[in-house]
């Protein structure tokens, strides 16, 4: 296993320190003293583990191809972002955007994601263990957005085709989202999702309720002017 | 893009190395802007006493308008004055209105200016670096219960000290705030107080929250009542500080555009643009979470 001393580092040569780490074989590396530093393990393309001791600033994961990264303490803006696939899980709370655009893999937060959870994501599965903010699931067009404790205003508002699922309170749900019945064997599913990124410690399918596109935005009818009005 | 952060003792001894700790928060958050930085510190003086800083011109001979402004001081009751760069910093009783001694001071010459006033708060911020401002007012010697600290990137006004954060609201002793972002409806708010005889300082739009908190603490509410009434009467994007002697706080706008962080301990309350800020100032094992939108937050003691 590598091990990476961040401290004193500039953001570039932590990250060489990475790149030359896979490239001399390594498969697990550990980078110590992040100090929430920003782009920290960025497009990775390599199915390698990295952790990272501490908080992330700034896009940390953004951008990766089959790493799995695990951020033992916070993460900032944009984690994850535009990942094709991987792991990316986060113990501790995520800021704003994280799963921004993300195309595949999963996205794990096991404390609170702040605003624009999720926004225009296209694949993959985004579980947050705490509370979700603002405008989650914005645009978004595929994949699966999961949040087990309470999410914020104007959830899944304006989305295509992903699926979400609420285990607190929804604060209010956003333009075109709507409340709908689980499918004979979904809860089952759901449980599973829950059980591959937490384990035993999993709540309980069952308290979800799902949310999705009420396809009014789809396609423009001006006989629905009015729903077109808030949401522009 | 500008960079905040704030720092909380909870026991109130009065007595953390409160200077150094904002000085490296606000040093790891210098490359959000780079055009000035300032701080406002609050430490415990002796009850009944003032102490105001004075901004002592724009330019030209500053030691003799130094002078001046101490003799004026003086006939008010200003003691114990002392200069540094382009600050003139005095001490006097309380008074019942400050604005007989701003009007005494900010007489001399347009460009004087009141920076703090106030029984326990201290501003100092100029033009430049972090390391600028340490350097010319060694402020990581300071010692002290609470602070908050400002590194600017202008947008819309000019760069110079007046226009720099954290500000004073001018009259109301002990207020300060620093703000990150726009408030949109800035011109319209400003015409309305210049209506009812308000005196804006700056172009800066940042000033009004100071103004607007400053009006919410005058009708008699607190921090917590001035900081959530804000979110309905401000446009725009903000993520704010407040502090007063007794109230430490924030609010982030209804749209969460510009990013806050914070973290609480038995211990402590740190709030910073960007976590990298607590990492750099203060060890231990806290977890650090962005606040929400509509989020307002107020510790006091």
């Amino acid at each position: 296993m590598a091990e990476i001393d961040a401290a004193g580092r500039t953001t570039r040569e932590i990250n060489a320190a990475i790149r030359l780490a896979i490239a001399t074989g390594s498969s697990e590396i550990v980078v110590r003293n992040p100090g929430a530093r920003h782009n920290l393990g960025v497009a990775l393309l390599e199915p390698v583990k990295l952790k990272i001791a501490g908080s992330v600033g700034y896009y940390c994961g953004g951008l990766g191809d089959g790493a799995s990264i695990e951020v033992e303490g916070s993460a900032g803006w944009g984690l994850a972002e535009s990942m094709m696939s991987g792991l990316v899980r986060v113990h501790s709370h995520a800021g704003s955007g994280a799963a921004a655009a993300l195309r595949g893999g999963a996205v794990v937060i096991h404390g609170d994601a702040a605003a624009r959870l999720g926004v225009s994501m296209k694949g993959g599965d985004v579980v947050v263990v705490g509370d979700c903010g603002y405008m989650a699931g914005f645009m978004a067009q595929k994949g699966t957005l999961i949040v087990c404790g309470n999410a914020g205003e104007a959830f899944a508002d304006s989305m295509y085709a992903t699926v979400c699922y609420v285990g607190g309170k929804i604060a209010s749900l956003g333009t075109d989202a709507v409340l709908s019945e689980m499918e004979e064997g979904e809860t089952e599913r759901l449980d599973r999702t829950l059980e591959t990124y937490l384990g035993s410690g999993r709540p309980a399918a069952a308290d979800f309720r799902k949310v999705v596109a009420g396809r009014k935005l789809w396609n423009f009818d001006k006989r629905e002017w009015r729903i077109w009005q808030e949401a522009l | 893009m500008c960079g905040i952060a704030g720092y909380w003792e909870k026991s109130g001894s009065g007595d953390t190395p409160l200077g150094n700790t904002l000085l490296q928060m606000i040093t790891a958050l210098g490359c959000r802007g780079p055009d000035s930085t300032g701080v406002a510190m609050y430490q415990s003086k002796r009850p009944g006493t003032w102490t105001a800083r004075v901004k002592l011109g724009d330019s030209g001979d500053l030691p003799a308008r130094a002078t001046q402004i101490s003799r004026a001081a003086a006939s008010v009751g200003g003691q114990d004055f002392s200069r540094v760069d382009a600050y003139l910093r005095f001490s006097l009783d309380k008074q019942e209105d400050p604005k007989p001694l701003l009007g005494r001071i900010e007489s001399v010459a347009r460009d004087v200016e009141v920076v703090s006033l106030g029984n326990s708060l201290e501003i100092v911020k100029q033009v430049g670096s972090p390391a600028n401002l340490e350097s010319t007012f060694s402020i990581s010697r300071f010692r002290g219960s609470h602070g908050i600290a400002h590194t600017r990137l202008s947008t819309e006004s000019v760069v110079d000290l007046s226009h720099s954060q954290p500000f004073w609201a001018h009259g109301r002793p002990d207020l300060a705030i620093v703000h990150n972002g726009h408030i949109t409806n800035y011109h319209q708010l400003r015409r309305r107080y210049e209506q009812h005889g308000v005196r804006f300082y700056t172009e800066n739009d940042s000033e009004i929250v100071a103004i607007y908190i400053a009006e919410r603490l005058n009708e008699g509410g607190g921090l917590q009542t001035a900081l959530t009434r804000m979110l309905a009467d401000l446009d725009g994007s903000y993520s704010c500080l407040a502090a007063t002697e007794s109230e430490f706080g924030f609010v982030r706008d209804p749209f969460a555009l510009k990013p806050l962080c914070f973290t609480e301990t038995g211990d402590f309350v740190a709030i910073a643009t960007e976590e990298i800020a607590i990492r750099a100032a203060l060890d231990g094992d806290y977890a650090v979470r962005e606040t929400q939108a509509k989020e307002v937050r107020v510790w006091r003691r």
